[in-house]
């Protein structure tokens, strides 16, 4: 990795200026891209990517104990065999369905993390993401959401309304910023004002302002400006960003191979296009669902396994092959563990702690955190070894250089996975 | 403004306020308290302007109608409404699974399911009703009080689930909407959806929680600043005891969970139960204060200066929290039609979404105006957070603009969501320097295939857009005749229409940058179909088809997002 990847960074460095050019093709530049957006901000450009696994991902059905006695006890249904995953040493494995994971693992580009939660933690879905979205036990009443804070610390002046990207029906609230709102679709190719070519005309010629290329005015609304001059220049920035965003996707070619008819994994591939495309998104967010798991959990987790490890295997190949790609991280998170012991529904109710993710071609692989066990329970749950503030703490300290009690309003100490 | 003085006269007023309450009657016994001059100032610009605040837009025939009644007789109808309501939706409570009575687990999962299906169904009907109430304007300005104090008292769906609970929260504004503020308070503190939202079922002699009396304070008497966390911990204490029933339909007070003893709140100390309690806020100086500047705001979208928020403040205190002579003496106060307040107030989706339809003249199934305006950033009974909608700018972002633009063009017709979630056509050939990896990949170009062009692509578009789609694909067409609209005005040239569709579409005035590019798109157009200016109107169809492009233009200007 280190001398031909050091090269690498530093070639690209330089080249990295030729996105001045990524202009738009039309004459009267009407439409203009931000000088660069991805060049001039805090870290080292390093985007971030979040996966939302919602309804509680069953962390002992992920990343499997096999070899724990308690696990068979708990699990006498629903319990994998040691044949039937993808073992990772002696203890533990990944569900057999991670197959492309597990590849990527041995390539060094998976960090798990194990035993991941907060104190005094919450049972219910809505609640429990409000925590993780604004990295606070006190939820929505401590504000914007993380990655919000997160753009006041990094991106104070910033106001490419593409920083921060979601792809899907739903912003998450960890995206909620008075400051810094994200742009949002659930299909980048969907992102525009949909009138025809002479409207359209119109409807830029009536917004009456051009996109501005300083990126460093705020995004508000400025000090005695008109609410109209106000609405004019988010008009001149929609029809930039949304231009800008259909271009990366429109524009992208891959070799590799997405499965077609799974909705995740052409989220991910229109992720990959979006880092690749040089728009400026620092943090881009997607959520995957159905991880609620009550009753029939074999099929149904499984099939969640395969489609997940159907849209992350190529996904991380794919991010491979851009500079900015490589650079990413990815961290995959879900609002609790389940309970260790199967319910009678063959299914599992809501629980704690369980593992995260952080995947990418530039961290550092491998096991981090502490398995938690699962003899000591806490009225029949885990008992979190990790806090998934120090995951987020890293991100923000690596990704955007910034300190992270500035953004979590308190120290964690860090996972150091990348 | 004055194009549609002399337009307006020729139309016919519609049933509905022919028959209005104040049609015919004796000049009512209105107080003459206003400004000597008021009448001077009204105006079809400022009655749209009241129309715009004190409900969800005007039609053309309701400016004309508001015009010609003095403007204290116009308030006075404003206030107690055009015509009677609709009766209240009789509301079919689906009952909540208990695990006792199923035997086995799954088949009590199934139950729930079913339960939160039905739950889910019966708070879209009830939107749906919410929104007829607001797009018919029989009391525009309940229906418009109604919305302030959801985002003012705020729950949410999210966490009380339990819609029986949300549907009575709602009834509950409507009741006091125009009424008296201490008793809206009174009543929000045993509200079930409050209760449970703001978890004072948690909250018990024992162990107490801060919750409910933190927001009380800070978010729905005093505001920051004029309170202690002291107080906030003494205030807990005086709101123990008020709980829901475990089904979330009704709320009690258990003694044996009450602290009933001594409290030390705001510097005074007594035996504070949850009814003295409130009264002593809204004793406080900081209260009267804190509701005047939330309303006024609501109202003017700008901040009152401190002589105007005292004058307001004091007023509200000294008619005993009464709520319409308030809102009265503001509608009647000239402050309210100076220009900074007519044209800085953006207006929320729901705002924008009703008042669209409005202006359109057009009838669309509510669940549409519901879930467009939850895309658009309003989730009706899901406010973001405890603070409820941040309002004014914060509507706008990149993607929310588009959206309205977008969601007026399905409700026009122009639009259809299928097509806009389908492929876009923009045509792009990779360029140097835009191709999606680069050279120190490893990929040799040759590899690259190009991306699946056209083919169908699966997108997860969640319940709201799912619905959406549904609802517009299925069961939505638009019922407009523009070319009729325009006939009716008597005006025929491209000038002339665009001030006209502007002017009935628009809650504020076109300015001439917009009225520029209007025009151009309009002559454009014409000459497309090889027609002189005066002539599209006999084009049929395609002149339809014209004109309502037009309109979905003029729904998405900057201008159509403020009122």
């Amino acid at each position: 990795m280190s001398l031909s990847h050091l090269d690498r960074r530093t070639l690209l460095a330089a080249s990295g200026l030729a996105g001045f050019a990524l202009l738009s093709d039309r004459a009267n530049g009407a439409v203009k891209l931000w000088s660069s957006p991805a060049l001039a901000q805090a870290g080292d450009g390093r985007v971030l990517i979040l996966l939302q696994l919602s309804g509680g991902n069953d962390g002992l059905d992920t990343v499997v104990p096999f070899a724990d006695d308690a696990y068979r006890r708990a699990r006498p249904t629903l319990g994998l065999k040691k044949g039937e995953t993808l073992p990772l040493d002696d203890y533990r494995g990944f569900h057999g369905s991670l197959k492309a994971l597990r590849r990527h693992y041995d390539a060094g580009r998976v960090a798990l993390v194990e035993g991941v939660g907060y104190p005094d933690p919450i049972r219910s879905h809505f609640k429990s993401y409000d925590v993780w979205h604004t990295a606070d036990i006190r939820g929505r009443n401590a504000g914007d959401g993380w990655v919000g804070k997160l753009c006041d610390a990094a991106f104070k002046d910033v106001r490419n309304p593409n920083l921060v990207v979601h792809v899907g029906a739903n912003v998450p609230y960890s995206l909620h910023s008075t400051t810094h709102p994200a742009a949002s679709f659930v299909n980048p190719r969907a992102y525009r004002w949909a009138g025809g070519e002479s409207e359209t005309e119109a409807y830029e010629k009536a917004g009456g302002m051009e996109a501005e290329s300083d990126p460093r005015a705020k995004p508000k609304k400025r000090e005695g400006e008109s609410s109209l001059d106000f609405l004019r220049r988010v008009l001149a920035d929609g029809q930039s960003s949304s231009e800008q965003v259909r271009r990366a996707v429109a524009a992208y070619r891959t070799p590799i191979e997405y499965p077609p008819n799974e909705a995740l994994a052409q989220s991910l591939a229109d992720v990959a296009a979006l880092v690749s495309g040089g728009i400026g998104a620092r943090v881009i967010s997607v959520e995957a669902g159905g991880y609620d798991t009550h009753t029939d959990e074999r099929n149904r987790h499984d099939q969640l396994m395969r489609t997940l490890d159907a849209a992350l295997g190529p996904f991380l190949d794919d991010l491979g092959r851009s500079e900015a790609g490589r650079k990413a991280v990815v961290l995959v998170f879900s609002e609790f563990g389940r309970r260790v012991a199967e319910n009678g529904a063959r299914g599992t109710d809501h629980g704690v702690a369980g593992p995260m993710f952080a995947l990418g071609h530039d961290i550092k692989g491998g096991l981090y955190g502490k398995h938690p066990s699962l003899e000591k329970l806490d009225d029949g749950d885990l008992i979190h070894t990790t806090d998934f503030r120090s995951v987020y703490a890293t991100a923000i300290e690596r990704c955007f250089a910034v300190k992270h009690e500035r953004v979590l309003g308190a120290k964690y100490p860090l996972v150091p996975y990348v | 403004m004055t194009a549609r003085f002399t337009l307006l006269a020729a139309l016919a007023i519609p049933a509905l306020l022919a028959t209005a309450r104040a049609q015919g009657e004796p000049t009512p016994a209105v107080t003459e308290d206003i400004a000597p001059d008021f009448e001077r100032i009204w105006n079809a610009r400022n009655v749209e302007h009241l129309y715009n605040r004190a409900g969800f837009g005007a039609r053309p025939a309701e400016i004309e109608y508001a015009l010609r009644q003095r403007p204290v007789v116009f308030v006075k109808q404003l206030l107690e409404g055009f015509a009677p309501t609709s009766d209240p939706l009789f509301i079919d409570i689906p009952e909540m699974p208990e695990r006792r009575n199923y035997e086995e687990r799954e088949d009590f999962e199934k139950a729930q399911n079913a339960f939160r299906a039905e739950e889910r169904r019966v708070l879209t009907s009830f939107a749906g009703w919410w929104f007829d109430q607001m797009v018919e304007a029989k009391h525009p300005l309940q229906e418009r009080m109604v919305l302030f104090w959801h985002g003012y008292f705020t729950s949410s769906t999210r966490d009380v689930r339990r819609t029986a609970a949300m549907v009575a929260q709602n009834e509950l504004f409507r009741r006091h909407a125009l009424g008296n503020f201490a008793e809206l308070v009174h009543a929000i503190v045993r509200d079930p959806a409050m209760l449970e939202y703001l978890d004072n079922n948690e909250n018990r002699k024992d162990r107490p929680n801060e919750n409910f009396a933190r927001e009380l304070m800070e978010l729905f008497t005093l505001g920051e600043g004029n309170y202690s966390e002291q107080d906030i911990k003494e205030g807990a204490r005086a709101l123990t005891g008020w709980r829901t029933t475990d089904d979330k339909t009704a709320s009690y007070f258990q003694p044996r969970n009450h602290d009933d003893g001594e409290k030390t709140i705001l510097g005074q100390t007594a035996r504070f139960d949850a009814k003295g309690f409130v009264d002593l806020l809204l004793a406080q100086p900081a209260c009267p204060r804190w509701v005047a500047r939330k309303l006024i705001v609501h109202f003017e979208g700008v901040e009152p200066d401190e002589a105007r928020l005292k004058e307001y403040a004091d007023f509200l205190r000294a008619q005993g929290w009464e709520l319409a002579p308030f809102l009265r003496k503001l509608f009647l106060d000239p402050r309210f039609y100076r220009e900074e307040v007519r044209a800085e107030r953006i207006s929320g989706p729901v705002e924008y979404l009703v008042g669209s339809t409005r202006r359109l003249g057009i009838t669309v199934p509510p669940q549409i105006l519901w879930l467009g305006a939850g895309q658009l950033g309003q989730r009706l009974f899901d406010p973001p957070t405890v603070k409820g909608w941040e309002g004014g700018e914060a509507w706008i972002t990149t993607s929310t603009l588009l959206g309205r633009g977008n969601m007026a063009g399905m409700l026009i017709g122009v639009v259809k969501l299928d097509d806009v979630l389908r492929e876009d056509p923009l045509e792009i050939e990779p360029e140097e320097g835009m191709m999606g990896g680069d050279m120190m990949g490893g990929d040799s170009m040759e590899a690259e295939s190009p991306a699946k062009k056209g083919s169908k692509r699966k997108v997860d578009l969640g319940q709201e857009m799912s619905g959406l789609k549904r609802f517009t694909s299925e069961m939505y067409f638009p019922r407009i005749n523009l070319t009729a609209r325009m006939q009716r005005a008597k005006v025929a040239r491209d000038m002339q229409i665009v001030d006209v569709l502007a002017d009935e579409l628009l809650p504020v005035p076109l300015t001439e940058a917009s009225r520029a590019a209007l025009l151009t798109f309009l002559r454009a157009e014409r000459s497309t179909l090889s027609l002189e200016d005066g002539k599209l109107l006999t084009a049929g169809v395609k002149g339809e088809e014209v004109l309502r492009r037009l309109a979905h233009l003029i729904l998405s200007l900057p201008e159509a997002q403020l009122g």
